[in-house]
């Protein structure tokens, strides 16, 4: 079991200095716009993954005007206490300290707190390009897996370094055909161990995902959600091998795990063009929802759940059926967020759930 | 910063240029020298400048050497048949200071990074390869940076001289990873160089 009993903040987005107790397993945070409610959700999600959900770069969390921040919380773990801070100090030096240690590296903090943040934007993840669906299967696999954010660092690496040595070719005309056979077999080392791990993990999640689908829109809408790999059929050094010349004279690597996708369908159609926007939004949950449910059982606790502005598009049913789920049948931390308090208040109620309100 | 003399002013400047001093250590620096006797200061510029102009670089491992061929290649007590591919020059030192390696040494100038713009023909490989064909060495020691180039730079050479009777090991990573070879302390480095595995298992 994991929660989160209290956080503070220092000079985090708009909030200048703030501290929050959080004493009931489901925690309401209402305000208007503006107010600050999914930035303390982030502040939750900074912690758990030593960067922001929303920005890039941590200039952008660190108030404006100001230089430096702080963020610190109590965590409890399997019946223990654990402090994390953060620190962005003056000279933009960031630290990570958990139990009164620093960590060396950042990485090695991923996957001991998890949580799972759905916000409204994340519809990008169905109707954007495949980059999006990548980076949520890595996002998840990272916390699993040790290994494979090492991976899929150094494949990007050599990746990088094969499209210079094939720009580098055509620019002088000449290829050292042995150094460009290193590199290929250096990148298909690294992408066949990729591919397997993704392959293997959406067979997990995808029927995870269906089946959360059908218990929030009691139907399955006809959905269809298939891993997309060039792999599938070949692999990666004979892929590579094939289209060496084609490569070369594009001047880039064709072939390999950076063309993956999901692909969703609805009655066979893509998904994307012809879905309406509750059901987006409804493929949207499934999917977190079954990020969700692998994570907890890879990890053996029940990773904290932020539900930012979930009440917007989805049908009054298709609502009960997933706060029902989420925070009834579920039995980790929730923390959601809406600008209406009598509305969120009127929908715990009718799922008969215990919460604590916070008005911002 | 405004300072008064143009002598000073130029002194400062080719202080500063040096890695890691700026404009504020490099004035200390020449205020330091300005206290001193006047000889000992021509002493000083005429050191270094002998140095950049006298050093040569041995004609068969490219590391620093007073002659044509360096105090390490001289060195018959040193087994000849034996090659550590280093870096730069710093790795000689900071794998000679460990005193527990016994062989040559030849320095590559660098590691492929074709996204740096280096590739094979910058270095010194076609000279190693040659080397190791003419001297018939015995076995071949990497000791570069623990990453993704320096993977590319062993796999590499080593497709060149499968046909020859060479072992070809590498120092275990005992080294952080990512770390340069360099910033491993000696314990650490001496370990590494006790324990060296072959290259086909270190490819997993
Ligand atoms: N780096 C920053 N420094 C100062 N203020 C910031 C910074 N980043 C964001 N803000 C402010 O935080 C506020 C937005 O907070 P947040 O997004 O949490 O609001 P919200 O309560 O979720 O609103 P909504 O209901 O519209 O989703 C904005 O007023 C924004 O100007
Ligand atoms: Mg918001
Ligand atoms: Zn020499």
């Amino acid at each position: 079991m994991l929660s989160l009993k209290k956080i503070s903040v220092v000079q985090f987005k708009n909030y200048e200095q703030k501290q929050w107790l959080f004493n009931q397993r489901i925690t309401a945070i209402c305000g208007p716009n503006g107010s600050g409610k999914t930035n303390l959700l982030d502040a939750i999600y900074y912690l758990c993954f030593t960067k922001s959900y929303f920005s890039r770069q941590d200039a952008q969390i660190v108030q404006q005007g100001k230089s430096g921040l702080r963020v610190d919380a109590i965590f409890d773990k399997d019946e223990k206490e654990h402090e994390l801070v953060c620190i962005i100090r003056e000279n933009n030096r960031k630290e990570f300290w958990a139990d009164g240690e620093e960590y060396k590296k950042f990485s090695e903090h991923i996957g001991k707190f998890t949580c799972v943040m759905i916000a409204p934007d994340d519809v990008e993840l169905i109707t954007g390009n495949s980059e999006e669906r990548r980076k949520f299967i890595d996002t998840i696999l990272s916390q699993c897996n040790a290994d494979y954010l090492h991976w899929l660092i150094d494949y990007n690496k050599i990746l990088q370094q094969r499209n210079s040595l094939l720009k580098a070719s055509a620019e002088n005309n000449r290829l050292d055909e042995s150094l460009l056979d290193t590199m290929d077999e250096q990148l298909s080392e690294k992408g066949q161990l990729i591919f397997t791990a993704r392959k293997q993990f959406t067979e997990e999640l995808i029927p995870a995902a269906i089946q959360s689908y059908q218990s929030i829109a009691q139907k399955d809408d006809g959905i269809n959600i298939n891993y997309d790999s060039q792999l599938l059929k070949n692999n990666l050094l004979e892929l590579l091998q094939i289209n060496r010349q084609r490569d070369l004279y594009l001047q880039r690597t064709g072939f390999g795990i950076h063309k993956d996708d999901i692909e969703i369908l609805m009655n066979q159609q893509s998904f994307k063009t012809i879905a309406s926007q509750g059901q987006r939004k409804s493929l949207l949950f499934a999917l977190k929802l079954a990020e969700f449910e692998i994570l907890k059982k890879q990890k053996g606790f029940t990773p904290i759940l932020l539900l930012d502005d979930v009440f917007e598009k989805l049908d009054a049913e298709r609502m009960h059926n997933l706060l029902h789920k989420v925070c009834m049948e579920e039995s980790g931390q929730v923390f959601i967020t809406d600008t209406h308090a009598e509305r969120m208040e009127k929908q715990l109620k009718a799922i008969g759930a215990e919460f604590q309100l916070i008005e911002l | 910063m405004q300072l008064p003399s143009s002598l000073l002013e130029n002194a400062v400047a080719q202080f500063s240029k040096l890695p890691g001093i700026g404009k504020k250590s490099a004035l200390r620096l020449v205020l330091h020298l300005l206290k001193q006797d006047v000889n000992d200061v021509q002493h000083f510029g005429e050191t270094i400048a002998r140095m950049r102009r006298d050093i040569k670089f041995c004609q068969r491992c490219n590391n620093i050497s007073d002659g044509d061929i360096c105090s390490i290649c001289a060195n018959s007590f040193r087994k000849q048949n034996m090659i550590c591919v280093v870096e730069t020059i710093r790795d000689v030192i900071a794998i000679e200071s460990t005193q527990q390696y016994n062989g040559t040494y030849h320095v590559l100038g660098g590691i492929i990074s074709p996204l740096d713009g280096i590739g094979p023909d910058q270095l010194n490989i076609e000279s190693l390869i040659n080397r190791i064909e003419k001297e018939q060495t015995e076995e071949l020691i990497f000791a570069l940076s623990p990453n993704i180039q320096g993977d590319t730079t062993i796999y590499y050479i080593q497709k060149k001289i499968t046909h020859f009777n060479c072992r070809v090991t590498t120092i275990a990573r005992g080294i952080a990873f990512g770390g340069e070879l360099e910033y491993a302390d000696e314990m650490t480095l001496a370990r590494s160089l006790a324990n060296r595995l072959p290259v086909q298992q270190y490819v997993k």
